[in-house]
């Protein structure tokens, strides 16, 4: 069911979910997804293009932030609009947190809009795989 | 060899993709979805078939994978996808824009479903280092 708009304000956070990055899901993610860059598998490729191991597909993380707003609204139908900007790799055995914040309310769409991302800690450094990114949510 | 900007505006075949429970259900336990139902991002699935693989493989286009980032990615959907249905897929070059060592290469592709109507709008910019 979807979150009602009344539950909504503008500025507040909408949600936080943690995920540890796995080489077994990053592998099943290539399987399903069908994007088979050895980048993305290979230690051997990824060092070659100066990363210290393979990285999880972009696509990857924003599937796992898509998955965290999806939780927050309430089911897929939810979800009409996301776009996001990739802005550093993530590596196998890392944590990222998904979170998101709403940034503005529609109250005759019945819809919000988030400012979402994806951080995760490296090296006692904060970095951003996704950032400067957005995503619509409609309410119930 | 440099990215062909001749190719802006290519369309490639559409391709025809089922929404296999299988397939949804190993995509949904990749990415720690939960929901029951098909991923909004599953719509990748179907790009990347009808998309990035007719990219990858274009000689005439001359994109070298390894210098290839994904740089964003935008979805619209009309509505959630559904397991069983079949989705007709199709991509174009929307743009190649930039100058010098970087280039970008937007691909627009829309999926639809049987009676026509677009389910999913997914536009993907690669980020292409070339001359190096």
């Amino acid at each position: 069911m979807s979150r009602r708009f009344d539950d909504v304000t503008a500025g507040a956070e909408a949600f936080q979910v943690s995920r540890v990055v796995t080489r077994e899901d990053v592998k099943a993610y290539a399987d399903a997804s069908g994007d088979q860059n050895p980048l993305h598998q290979d230690d051997e490729v990824a060092r070659a293009a100066g990363f210290p191991g393979i990285v999880a597909h972009g696509m990857y993380t924003m599937g796992t932030l898509a998955s965290a707003i999806v939780g927050w609204a309430g089911g897929a139908e939810a979800l009409v609009r996301m776009k996001v900007q990739f802005r550093a790799p993530v590596f196998m055995g890392e944590t990222i947190v998904c979170g998101g914040t709403v940034r503005s309310v529609d109250p005759v769409a019945h819809t919000a809009t988030l400012d979402v991302w994806v951080r995760v800690e490296r090296d006692g450094t904060t970095e951003w795989p996704i950032r400067k990114s957005e995503a619509e949510v409609r309410l119930a | 060899m440099g990215l062909n900007e001749v190719l802006q505006g290519t369309a490639y075949p559409p391709v025809t993709f089922v929404v296999q429970e299988q397939r949804v259900r190993a995509f949904a336990a990749a990415i720690g979805d939960r929901g029951g139902g098909v991923p909004p991002t599953f719509a990748t699935a179907p790009e990347i078939a009808a998309g990035l693989a007719n990219v990858i493989a274009d000689p005439e286009l001359g994109l070298d994978l390894s210098s290839v980032l994904h740089g964003e990615q935008e979805y619209t959907w009309t509505r959630p996808l559904r397991v069983g249905e079949t989705l007709i897929a199709e991509a174009t070059i929307e743009s190649i824009r930039g100058r010098g060592s970087m280039r970008f290469l937007t691909l627009r592709t829309l999926l639809r479903d049987a009676s026509g109507e677009t389910v999913v709008v997914a536009r993907s910019t690669l980020i292409v280092r070339e001359g190096e």
